[in-house]
């Protein structure tokens, strides 16, 4: 009876093994040659499978990446150089029309920057410098002052520079009797949301439905996951009550614009400058057979109306650094920023 | 003592992909010389037997979450296995703690991909002996707990992906056990193939940020089976008896991590050299 029992369990296992063997394969990718053909399929795929926002350019302006294919497909060759190649597989890459595309190479970067190259910078250096003059504080990646009618001015360039809770904490109280703040992110290209994130979280008050997020679910263009929620939260140190202007112009970029979506929510909060330079998507990135590397926008993100702010997000007011005023040593933006915080 | 049909049929099943050698097993019981008289069937031994080995050999890694192209290059590995079993009993427990490290470039040497990841075995073996306990055969299921990563050093917002990972995995060992040149060798395969789990994968394009900072899922905890799951691994080795208690061990270590998951298709193939000691008390 027990050796039956053991037999038919031996059967049993003997067939799952069979069928393990004989069921399961390598896991493999298919492989492209390191020709300059190859590495165009290869970026051509890369793309076609975990680009973002193809519906949404298609609406636009009438995207077709198979029609890209067509258009570039033709245009390499064996005997092409290097540098050859790089023109090529940029040009195709420009056809996307996205700052978050680019193409890495030992000897130049391949980009789309006619988001902001074809706009007035609307930001001044030297200006900048007649108002925070020589002794503003540095807190981090943050630089600040208080302005001679009381409003405090914060320059923030760049979210790849780092802050800190006890960053925010000292530069909020240092400015705390200011009666209006002017949060300047103009040239800001990004970097990390999580501080975009921090930053926004002193200007809120309540939980707050700042926009939505999805992801790609598969390789089709319009296969993505549901939209989720993107909530903020106040944060638990020193928060900014009063009214605060965000100045911005073109090459407020990426996490910068995420910056501005989240302060679009805020009550106390107005934008004053040019529309923003967009880049609403994540990027991820990839490599290619000659071992360039190729980033790509992969997750698109919206704002609380559901809209796509790939190509920027609007100010409440427009203003324009103007010439008359340039040549007086005034910023037309700062200056238009302090007449809302005074009225 | 006559073979069974089904036994039959599962060595003709691994005969098929892998080669078998017929060893018997000196790592899980004591291996006795010629002229020692057997322990009395009443007294129970409790027997532990202990390799501990240092393998280096190549590795593989695939991972289309990182890049479309294959990362090859040269991996570490240490492996400790236990095996725990009473004398005459035809059950064995066997532990095993696997450790790699891998250190790999893409065909044009230009990106990275640092790999490295951490297999706790455990496993219930029965054995049936054969030719005057020369030839020993075990066959039984392993649970794999695997915790690891993959770093790509030139991504972006995907710069790597994280392993984790249970396993179920059928599990076989045959051992023969022989003498050469005057003296007491062994030879000893083993194989576990992959049946069902479950591992942790982002979804296709779906970021860290999303899944740990907002804290959404989607598809992130996924049921496997040996379809979108085929991981394999296989050990063949010869023990040189020094003593009674202390073997020299060589061999090789073969691991085939694979998976196919929400569109994303990973690989880490390693082979290792190993090289080690086995300790019987």
């Amino acid at each position: 009876m027990r050796e039956s029992i053991i037999n038919r369990w031996g059967r049993r296992l003997a067939a799952l093994i069979a069928a393990v063997l004989c069921l399961s394969s390598c896991v493999d990718e298919e492989t492209y040659p390191d020709t300059p053909q190859g590495n165009l399929e290869a970026l051509w795929k890369i793309i076609d499978e975990h680009y973002c926002f193809f519906d949404y350019k298609q609406q636009e302006y009438g995207l077709d990446w198979n029609a890209v294919w067509q258009k570039y497909s033709v245009r390499t060759s064996d005997r092409m150089s290097s540098e050859q190649l790089f023109e090529v597989l940029t040009g195709m890459l420009g056809e996307l029309r996205d700052g978050h595309v680019n193409l890495s190479t030992a000897f130049d970067y391949g980009r789309y920057w006619n988001w902001h190259e074809d706009y007035p910078a609307n930001f001044s250096d030297s200006l900048q410098r007649r108002y925070l003059g020589t002794d503003y504080k540095i807190a981090s990646g943050l630089r600040y002052t208080i302005l001679d009618d009381n409003i405090g001015y914060i320059y923030y360039g760049s979210f790849q520079s780092g802050i800190g809770d006890g960053n925010l904490d000292e530069v909020i109280s240092h400015l705390m009797l200011c009666r209006g703040l002017i949060l300047d992110i103009r040239n800001n290209g990004g970097g990390n949301m999580t501080y975009a994130e921090k930053l926004a979280a002193r200007f809120c008050q309540e939980r707050t439905l700042v926009g939505y997020i999805r992801h790609k679910t598969g390789m089709g263009h319009s296969e993505f996951s549901e939209m989720e929620e993107q909530w903020l939260e106040p944060a638990r140190g020193m928060r900014w009550h009063k009214p605060v202007v965000v100045l911005t112009n073109r090459s407020v970029f990426s996490a910068a614009n995420e910056f501005v979506k989240y302060m679009k929510c805020m009550p106390l909060a107005k934008v004053v400058g040019d529309r923003t330079g967009g880049g609403a998507g994540l990027p991820f990135s990839s490599t290619l057979p000659n071992g360039w590397t190729v980033r790509f926008s992969a997750c698109p993100m919206y704002d609380r109306n559901r809209q796509n702010t790939e190509f920027g997000i609007d100010p409440d007011h427009f203003v324009a650094l103007s010439s008359a005023d340039f040549d007086k040593s005034k910023d037309s933006l700062i200056e238009f920023a302090r007449k809302v915080l005074m009225e | 003592m006559r073979i069974s049909n089904s036994l039959l049929l599962m060595l003709l099943a691994l005969c098929l992909r892998l080669p078998l050698l017929a060893q018997t097993d000196s790592r899980m019981l004591p291996v006795q010389a010629e002229s020692r008289p057997p322990l009395p069937q009443t007294d129970s031994v409790r027997l532990r037997t202990t390799a501990t080995l240092l393998g280096v050999g190549g590795t593989n890694l695939l991972d289309t979450y990182l890049s479309q192209e294959k990362f090859s290059g040269l991996g570490l590995t240490f492996l400790s296995s236990t095996a725990l079993e009473k004398s005459y009993a035809r059950w064995s427990t066997v532990m095993q703690h696997e450790a790699n490290f891998s250190l790999t470039t893409d065909r044009s040497e230009n990106a990275k991909e640092l790999q490295g990841d951490y297999s706790f075995f455990w496993g219930r073996l029965r054995a049936w002996h054969f030719f005057g306990d020369r030839l020993r055969l075990q066959a039984g299921g392993m649970l794999r707990a695997n915790v690891g990563f993959v770093y790509n050093t030139v991504n972006s917002n995907n710069p790597a992906q994280a392993r984790l990972s249970l396993m179920v995995m059928p599990a076989g060992a045959a051992t023969y056990r022989f003498r050469l040149f005057g003296q007491a060798w062994a030879a000893h395969y083993e194989l576990q193939l992959p049946l069902a789990g479950l591992m942790f994968s982002p979804n296709y394009g779906q970021s860290y940020y999303e899944i740990f900072s907002r804290g959404n899922y989607d598809h992130n905890i996924v049921p496997t089976t040996f379809v979108s799951a085929p991981t394999f691994r296989q050990q063949a080795y010869i023990d040189w008896q020094a003593n009674r208690r202390i073997a020299l061990r060589v061999g090789y270590l073969g691991h085939y991590q694979q998976s196919e998951v929400n569109q994303l298709k990973t690989h880490t193939y390693g082979h290792r050299v190993m090289i080690g000691v086995v300790i019987k008390k």
